[in-house]
């Protein structure tokens, strides 16, 4: 399983995390998807979702500087590597393929009965 | 204040701080701040300390927490648990002595338990092959006659079942069983006696009693028709394939055999040797399946629907009750459903199919299983908890290597499971030896019980020894792993604490306390046991055989015991006095408000003769003029005021619903067992039935007069066995249940003893080798042997003191509850049969102390101050 699959969760952490470029840590990859998706998302799904995509090579981490709020403990800062940039292209070609294969589109009326 | 709210909360901040991995730690935590602090901005403080906790809560993920196996590989569990296992094993031999005081004690007790497990197990198990059993349920009665007090039986009439099934609905099934179908059946030559059950064809829709042979759905259908089990149907036909067959039945019915059962199994409360149809009783219109009031022997049994309540059917119940009782006057019955999973161990209920244990029984044996094996606990943790001086040490440089406290807890307790192992092993043989005399304890197990050991027991067995082990070691192993390093290291004598001492008398004395107040128990319980057996009758038992009728001509049977030259009297009775039978009615003599119970039994005339009765005054019954006489005796001439003796004769008394003459006076003597008084009695001739024959023996070669006495039998019947029973046996008989309590106490009392003398010598090893020094320097500077012995013994006196204290009350109050509760006649309890068992414990324990002391005392002072 391991290996270049990208779930769809995973897919929106590494997109989000690349929406916040440089300010991309816990607490801001959690209020961004938040607030994006709709969805809540606790702090430790985000966390195994992270600890996956660094085991794939998808993103780097190193550790910040920290602020009063944290207690003075530092923050951990992540970037998306260069696979994790591909992975995500791939993603996004496969949907794209996939989209213009499809004949019409038609949006299907709600059964009313 | 305010900055205190502010703060996430504690209990969840630990929690996370607790169970998240190192390396993380910092990262979250901090991310869980800073979220914290922005909740509170945006959703007040309340709402941001909910989703916090929450937020924890959902941190519990394999990611995040620590992996139980994080900081030491499994490698290292096994080679742990390998050097613990050899540790202890080296421990076992280096003391042989503890350790088998350990192991056998534990033994002893555990047997006790395996008998307990077993025995409980296996009364559970009573019922369960019925695959449709959690469906089914028993109709109960509760008998209310008219101004006494309600009885629960559980019996319920026929009609009972059959009205059910066609006035009210709901049930699957509904077996009216009848216990009546009891006799003689007979094929070609062969006769066989038997004990069976009317029922219908849903008997077999509800229960598993499968049918070898035969169609279950219509074998009793019709009248006359009767299904065998196959053990039946070998005696009687010798084969098993005999559907088709006729029998005749001993009233002279010609049954058909329509089906083999399979024989019923042991653990089941339903027994029988043959099934006849209930549509036979129904073709005689018998009042057993027509009376509301027949509820004696008959049982109804319904099978719910599935998913359906007991409860619903209630209502049915009543209305039916409140039918039926409406018809009779003398009595109200009201009805209820017992599932059957509950009938055995029993409740005490009355009228019983069979013989069921009674529930009590499995409590008292429970519980003193529960004391003895906590007994042999105490002896574990007592020694090792003695011997911590010398495991210290070992426990100092574990530690001081990097052992934890968990580990030396586990590593102690495994030892004591070790040794609770090796215990079960010896529990297992003494199980075997212990088995048989546990059967016959009294009547109940013997009928009952097997105690045969299943797979599953031998799992609760195997359970049973790593709790004990658990529970024994538990302590000394927590006292252990608390010893600290530097001070054990240090040396020895700092790690004595007064507290400990404290507790480890605690647990001594709490075994003499038990230990004295069974042995206190069983000698007052042997007492009364003998008392009731040697108590004088007022009438001569020795030599007399009783002999059961076992409905034959008496006639014929006294011509033929007459023969037997060692027969010097043969009488007959209806009864058998002084072994718990009875027969009363209310007497009365001139004055007709003034009525006393009298207790009867009638007898052929030389009866008197042959018990050695003494008449006062008159005469014995003269063959055939006894119509209407009565001998009666003193108390009775006393109690209605007839005068003496001799002013009795002739009287006119009326009993039994018509005028007795009193033709002789006997002297008072025991009808009753040591629970009844001396009532008045009379003797009758002729009145009802006679079912006992009495011999009066005379002869020096018992054994062969037996087998003269049996050939007489034979002549007259061939189909019953000869059945005869001493007089003095029959006795000893009634008083079974006292010596099925004194057999039970004083195995545990045995075991009791022996476990805390086991302890005691343990504790007297460990107090003199630990003193030697002192001893010895004693003895060099002049103490005598027996100085030694009594400073070593004096530390133990006021612990018996106080606990002869405790047990000699408790075993006398025990004593008047249980056993002779309702005795009339009793012994007296004197000082010493108070004292005496407790005094017995005390001397066997000064033995013990005292054997090890002057050991330690004679030995060469030179040689033991050089050891030191």
């Amino acid at each position: 399983m391991k290996g270049t699959h990208l779930g769809e969760f995973q897919e929106i952490v590494l997109l989000t995390i690349l929406v916040l470029d440089d300010d991309a840590y816990g607490v801001t990859i959690k209020r961004e998807i938040n607030q994006r998706v709709k969805r809540s998302i606790s702090r430790g799904a985000l966390h195994t979702a992270l600890t996956r995509l660094e085991e794939k090579g998808f993103i780097t981490s190193k550790q910040g500087e920290t602020n009063p709020e944290r207690g003075g403990r530092p923050k951990r800062y992540y970037t998306v590597s260069n696979r994790g940039i591909e992975a995500l292209q791939e993603a996004k070609e496969l949907r794209d393929q996939l989209w213009s294969q499809i004949p019409k589109l038609k949006l299907q009326q709600p059964y009313t009965g | 204040m305010k900055e205190k709210t502010h703060t996430p909360p504690l209990f969840y901040t630990r929690l996370f701080r607790w169970f998240c991995k190192e390396d993380i730690y910092d990262e979250l935590q901090g991310d869980l701040d800073e979220e914290f602090v922005l909740n509170i901005q945006e959703f007040g403080i309340h709402k941001a300390r909910r989703l916090y906790k929450k937020e924890v809560i959902k941190m519990v993920r394999p990611s995040i927490i620590k992996s139980i196996n994080a900081q030491y590989t499994s490698n290292n569990h096994t080679a742990m648990f390998k050097n613990y296992s050899i540790v202890a094993l080296r421990n076992l031999g280096r003391n042989k002595l503890f350790s088998s005081i350990n192991i056998i004690g534990l033994a002893i007790s555990m047997v006790v338990g395996l008998i307990a497990i077993a025995f409980v197990t296996e009364m559970y198990s009573y019922d369960d092959f019925h695959e449709k059993g959690d469906r089914i349920y028993r109709v109960v009665n509760t008998r209310t006659p008219l101004n006494q007090t309600p009885s629960e039986y559980a019996t319920t009439s026929v009609l009972t079942g059959r009205r059910l099934a066609s006035d009210f609905g709901g049930f699957e099934a509904i077996a009216p069983i009848y216990r009546g179908f009891s006799g003689n059946m007979t094929y070609g030559d062969v006769t066989i006696i038997q004990g069976g059950i009317y029922t219908n064809n849903d008997f077999f829709k509800m229960f598993s009693f499968p049918l070898v042979a035969g169609n279950p759905e219509t074998a009793l259908s019709e009248p006359y028709s009767v299904v065998l089990t196959e053990a039946t149907a070998k005696k009687l036909f010798n084969r098993t394939d005999v559907v088709g067959e006729v029998i005749e039945y001993s009233n002279g019915d010609q049954l058909k055999v329509t089906g083999v059962a399979r024989d019923a199994p042991f653990h089941s409360h339903i027994r029988f040797d043959a099934i006849g149809s209930l549509e036979t009783l129904i073709t005689k219109n018998s009042s057993v399946v027509t009376s509301w009031g027949s509820m004696w022997s008959s049982y109804v049994y319904v099978l719910l629907p599935e998913g359906a309540k007991p409860e619903n059917y209630q209502t049915s119940l009543d209305q039916l009750a409140k039918e039926e009782n409406e018809k009779v006057k003398r009595y109200q019955i009201a009805m209820g459903l017992e599932p059957m999973n509950s009938i055995v161990p029993g409740d005490g209920k009355y009228n019983q199919m069979y013989t069921i244990m009674p529930k009590e029984n499995l409590k008292s044996i429970t519980i003193l299983a529960l004391i003895v094996i906590i007994s042999a606990c105490f002896n574990y943790t007592n020694l090792s908890i003695a011997r911590s001086v010398k495991r210290g040490k070992e426990v100092g440089v574990r530690k001081v290597v990097g052992a934890r406290k968990t580990h030396l807890f586990a590593q102690f307790v495994i030892e004591a499971i070790f040794v609770a192992i090796l215990a079960l092993g010896i529990a297992l043989l003494l199980f075997q030896v212990v088995r048989p005399g546990f059967l016959t304890l009294n009547f109940y197990m013997d009928r009952t019980t097997r105690l045969e050991l299943t797979p599953i027991m031998y799992l609760y067995f195997f359970g049973f020894s790593l709790s004990i082990g658990f529970l024994a070691g538990f302590v000394p192993a927590l006292l252990m792993s608390k010893l600290k390093p530097v001070s054990i290291l240090k040396g020895i004598s700092t790690i004595k604490s007064s507290r400990r001492v404290d507790l480890r008398k605690i647990l001594i004395g709490l075994q003499f306390t038990l230990s004295m107040g069974f042995a206190v128990l069983v000698s007052l319980a042997s007492k009364q046991y003998k008392f009731a057996l040697n108590y004088d009758l007022g009438f001569n038992t020795e030599n007399v055989l009783n002999v059961d009728v076992q409905g034959n001509d008496l006639e014929l049977l006294k011509a033929a015991f007459r023969k037997v030259p060692e027969v010097k009297g043969v009488s007959t009775s209806s009864m058998v006095p002084s072994t718990g039978s009875s027969n009363s009615d209310y007497a009365r003599y001139k004055d007709p408000t003034d009525s006393a119970i009298a207790y009867t039994v009638d007898v052929t005339p030389e009866y008197l003769d042959n018990m050695g009765h003494e008449l006062i005054a008159g005469s014995n019954f003269r063959e055939g003029e006894t119509q209407d006489k009565i001998i009666i005796n003193e108390l009775m001439a006393k109690r209605l005021k007839i005068g003496t003796p001799a002013e009795a004769l002739g009287q006119s008394l009326h009993f039994y619903d018509k005028n007795w003459t009193i033709i002789g006076v006997v002297k008072d003597f025991h009808h009753g067992t040591v629970n009844d008084k001396v009532e008045p009695f009379g003797f009758t001739s002729g009145r009802s039935n006679h079912y006992n024959l009495n011999l009066k023996l005379m002869s020096a070669d018992i054994t062969s007069t037996m087998s003269k006495l049996e050939d007489a039998w034979s002549e007259v019947d061939q189909l019953h066995d000869f059945s005869a029973i001493f007089y003095e046996d029959q006795i000893e008989r009634t008083y079974s249940e006292i010596s099925a309590s004194i057999k039970t106490f004083g195995l545990l009392a045995g075991v009791a003893i022996c476990i805390s003398i086991l302890g005691l010598l343990g504790m007297a090893v460990y107090t003199t080798e630990s003193r030697v020094k002192e001893l010895t320097i004693r003895k060099v500077l002049g103490a005598s042997v027996s100085n030694l012995v009594l400073l070593l013994s004096k530390g133990f006196m006021p612990l018996f003191i106080i606990s002869a204290a405790i047990a000699i009350p408790a075993a006398y109050l025990m004593f008047e509850r249980t056993i002779v509760q309702y005795a009339v006649y009793k012994i007296n309890v004197g000082i010493w049969e108070l004292s005496g068992g407790a005094l017995l414990v005390i001397g066997i324990a000064f033995l013990t102390i005292g054997s090890q002391a002057a050991k330690a005392a004679k030995m060469n002072p030179a040689q033991n101050l050089r050891d030191q």
